[in-house]
């Protein structure tokens, strides 16, 4: 028999070990390095490679880099031509007419055509809000060249723009016709778009890591980057989306350098992350979000419109807001129906909050209403530590103003299955939930679904009030600024009667990053990754 | 022997299918909705209820149970709800650090356990006894996450000696693959190591009380021979069951030492599973465990043959 020698397995050994890593070597050699490499930590996990198919904010930053936009919003809110090079309207605004830019590829190398665009239309709008109510007024998309598609009106509409160009998600991303023909209601897997950075699949480990090399075939627009308008122009060679799910472990990666970037420190972590001279703290979504407490207008006692004004005068924003964020400048509160610092944002109606917390107005409110202490439902989401601790204020707050609460702790997914319920609360339904919405949204009367009072069609707690739908109709075609502020005004002046939701505060997430990250713009809903670099 | 393996072998069968069926229940059976968690915040119940379809999840419970035993019994664990992946791919991605950061830790535990515990038991009573027994207690009363973020703090953050997270595969080398390992083994080792400290000073007390040990003496065996060549083999048995044990704490553990040291794991893979109702992740992962606990145990139990001859199977 044949003797193995010792050294011999050894030698084996070694070998297929190195035959074994040979492949990850290589892909490590091939790697860009550090200091072209921006590492950044999220909020959570892409959980899906389909931005238009869900709503989730990972998506569309995932969507942001690999994506283009037919516009993009500036600093100001103005939509600005992204994709689109000439476009413009017939004398009675009834047909736009838009021309793509040239120069525009995906990432396959074929180039991008009109019919990929409205292809690409038609299933944004199948399942985003803001798409819906445009297409409602749409007679037609059409493929008229190469280059040129136009969308044809059945009545007037001032939003078209401003549709298209929100960052709200779903965002209005461009896809191949192939993808884009896929059921609204399917998922796309394969990624292929025509935006700044390409998703390299085989470095990419769905839950760990999302690896976007620079898209080198990829033609910016001349101007300067304004918002998420302006030239797309990539400083880095690669973006890496790390999901890290541990908060703390965060930001000691970041402190130690291991990672460029953090969205979102918790608040208990900011005064460490200040003091650190290698640390700098941005607010990127200077509109931050918006609490929602929504009540469910299907069932006593909130079907009374007085039951739900008592509500408005339980909750102090401001007591909300310390709960979470303590004594902190990010958070504030908001009068408006309309988020703060929205161009809509304004005072009409605001006496319940000038009047301050009033617990004797709430209860007299509650006995005009004939309310005789029916149990209210309150979902208390416990996994989500905002939305927590509102909960439990909110239940303590009601019930010093009459109410007689019930708080049913469970998890934000069964919170989000039961909300859906229309049944009343003992059949498994519910009366209360609360969540949160984008400043952005919020400020705009039609983008944002929980705006909607259509009843039974509506966001969940299912407002119904013809006078707010009609409001936000004119609103929609409203032809200045002026006359919009002007109709929103009125919007909040009768929102505040029929008190389709209440707010618990607003506040802004403050980012963490390194110090020689550069160039990170401020944009509402979505973290652009080109005109950053790392010095 | 072998038939005594093959008989175990075929004893894990009931053993598996008991998980199975109480995994199967306790996911479908808890509250909380994929669908709901896929659809997004601003899904309606027509869209929720359209992926529920999808995903097969309004079958009767019967039916998904039955669909999947007859897929688990031809290897198929199934593909994932969110990602569509094959869950023996997602594992198998996820594998080498689970198994990286496993061996390391044992490894660090057994060495340092025993050593710390024969020196102990070799030192009854004094303040090395206290010290190793204090240490013992401490290791095995400190939560893993506790220990983590401890380490995190003095070694990566202060000294800035070791990395703060993440995982380097072996491929791209030994000592980066290594250094990312150590404190993650540290903090999970602990209670480990406290476990085992504690059964190997009992059990070499035990042994050093025995008559043959005292002849050995009498006959003028050095110390070190006498403890490490007689007396602690002769202890080995019930270490090495307490050793197959501790696996089920470690399983428990690498969970959490994965999620606090950001280690792209199985433990990960099942923590996030579990937040979204990825049932067949969940279902594969805990069937996976337990078969290595079976496997454990049966390996412990064969091992016993080595450490005391009279044993046989």
């Amino acid at each position: 028999m044949t003797k193995i020698a010792r050294r011999t397995v050894l030698k084996s050994t070694a070998a297929a070990a190195a035959i074994a890593g040979a492949p990850s070597l290589a892909r490590a050699q091939a790697r860009p390095s550090a200091a072209r490499t921006i590492r950044a930590v999220f909020h959570g996990d892409v959980p899906t490679y389909d931005p238009i198919w869900t709503t989730a904010n990972m998506a569309a930053y995932h969507g942001g880099m690999v994506y283009d936009t037919l516009f993009g919003i500036d600093e100001k809110g103005e939509a600005k031509p992204q994709m689109v090079g000439k476009y413009g309207y017939d004398a009675g605004n009834m047909t736009w007419s838009f021309e793509l830019r040239p120069g525009l590829k995906w990432h396959d190398g074929t180039d991008v055509t009109s019919g990929d665009i409205v292809a690409s239309l038609k299933r944004w709008a199948a399942r985003d809000g803001g798409g819906q109510h445009m297409m409602q007024r749409v007679k037609g998309i059409e493929s008229k060249d190469e280059k040129t598609f136009t969308i044809s009106l059945k009545e007037r509409y001032g939003l078209v723009l401003d549709v298209l160009s929100k960052t709200s998600t779903p965002v209005c991303f461009m896809m191949r016709k192939k993808e884009a023909e896929t059921d609204p209601m399917q998922k796309i897997e394969t990624v292929v778009g025509s935006g700044p950075f390409t998703l390299n699949m085989a470095e990419t480990r769905p839950g760990t890591q999302y690896v976007y090399d620079r898209n080198p075939n990829y033609v910016p627009r001349a101007e300067a980057p304004n918002g998420i308008s302006g030239g797309k122009v990539v400083k880095v060679d690669r973006v890496v989306f790390v999901n890290m799910p541990d908060g703390q472990t965060a930001v000691a990666a970041l402190q130690a350098g291991e990672i460029d970037f953090y969205e979102i420190p918790q608040p208990d972590f900011m005064p460490q992350l200040e003091a650190d001279r290698n640390i700098k703290i941005q607010i990127l979504n200077q509109l931050g979000q918006v609490g929602l407490i929504r009540p469910n207008f299907l069932h006593p006692p909130f079907n009374n419109v007085k039951v739900r004004q008592a509500m408005l005068h339980c909750v102090k924003q401001s007591d909300h807001m310390k709960a979470t964020f303590g004594d902190s400048k990010y958070a504030k509160e908001t009068p408006s129906y309309f988020a703060m610092g929205t161009p809509m944002e304004n005072d009409a109606n605001t006496g319940w909050f000038k009047g301050g917390q009033n617990f004797a107005r709430s209860k007299a409110l509650l006995a005009e209403a004939g309310y005789k202490g029916e149990e209210v439902l309150l979902m208390q989401a416990t996994n989500i530590p905002y939305m927590s601790n509102s909960a439990q204020l909110l239940a303590q707050e009601l019930r010093q103003g009459g109410f007689n609460v019930r708080v049913e702790a469970m998890d934000w997914s069964n919170v989000v299955q039961r909300r859906s319920v229309k049944n009343p609360p003992a059949q498994g339904g519910w009366n209360i939930f609360i969540t949160s919405a984008g400043g952005t949204a919020v400020g705009h009367p039609i983008l944002l679904a929980a705006h909607a009072a259509t009843g039974g069609s509506a966001w969940f707690g299912w407002p119904e009030d013809a006078k707010h739908e009609q409001l936000r109709a004119q609103w929609s075609v409203g032809e200045t600024l002026a006359d919009r502020q002007r109709i929103a005004r009125e919007i909040q002046e009768n929102a505040w009667n029929f008190v389709p939701q209440v707010y618990y505060g607003q506040w802004v997430q403050p980012a963490a990053m390194r110090t020689n990250i550069r160039g990170v713009l401020p944009v509402a809903e979505i973290i652009p990754w080109w005109n950053v670099e790392k010095v | 022997m072998l038939a005594y393996i093959v008989r175990r072998l075929f004893l894990t069968l009931p053993v598996m299918a008991l998980v199975a069926v109480f995994v199967f229940l306790l996911l479908h059976l808890s509250p909380g909705d994929p669908a709901a968690i896929m659809a997004g915040e601003n899904a309606t119940a027509e869209n929720i209820a359209q992926i529920r379809t999808k995903l097969g999840l309004d079958e009767p419970l019967w039916k998904q149970f039955a669909l999947w035993v007859l897929a688990l019994a031809s290897g198929d664990l199934g593909q994932s709800l969110f990602w569509g992946d094959p869950v023996t791919t997602l594992i198998g991605q996820r594998a080498e650090p689970t198994i990286s950061l496993a061996l390391t830790t044992i490894s660090f535990a057994v060495i340092v356990a025993i050593t710390l515990g024969v020196t102990a038991a070799a030192n009854p009573g004094t303040w090395i006894d206290r010290g190793v027994m204090g240490f013992a207690v401490m290791g095995f009363s400190l939560p893993v996450f506790v220990v983590g973020y401890m380490l995190i703090f003095l070694f990566a953050i202060e000294l800035k000696w070791l990395p703060v997270q993440g995982y380097t595969r072996f491929a791209e080398g030994f000592v980066p693959w290594l250094r990312n390992l150590v404190l993650p083994s540290l903090a999970l080792g602990m209670a480990y190591v406290a476990l085992i400290a504690r059964i190997t000073r009992t059990t070499m007390l035990e042994v050093l009380s025995e008559d043959y040990i005292r002849t050995g003496k009498a006959k003028g065996v050095a110390n070190r021979p006498l403890l490490l060549r007689h007396a602690l083999k002769n202890a080995a048995v019930p270490i090495v069951t307490v050793v197959g044990i501790g696996v089920a704490l470690l399983i428990g553990g690498v969970v959490i030492t994965e999620t606090v040291f950001n280690i792209p794991g199985i433990g990960r893979l099942v923590v996030d599973a579990i937040s979204r109702r990825d049932y067949p992740i969940v279902q594969g992962v805990i069937m996976l465990f337990a078969g290595l606990y079976v496997l454990v145990n049966l390996l412990v139990d064969l091992s016993y043959t080595l450490f005391d001859p009279r044993i046989r199977y």
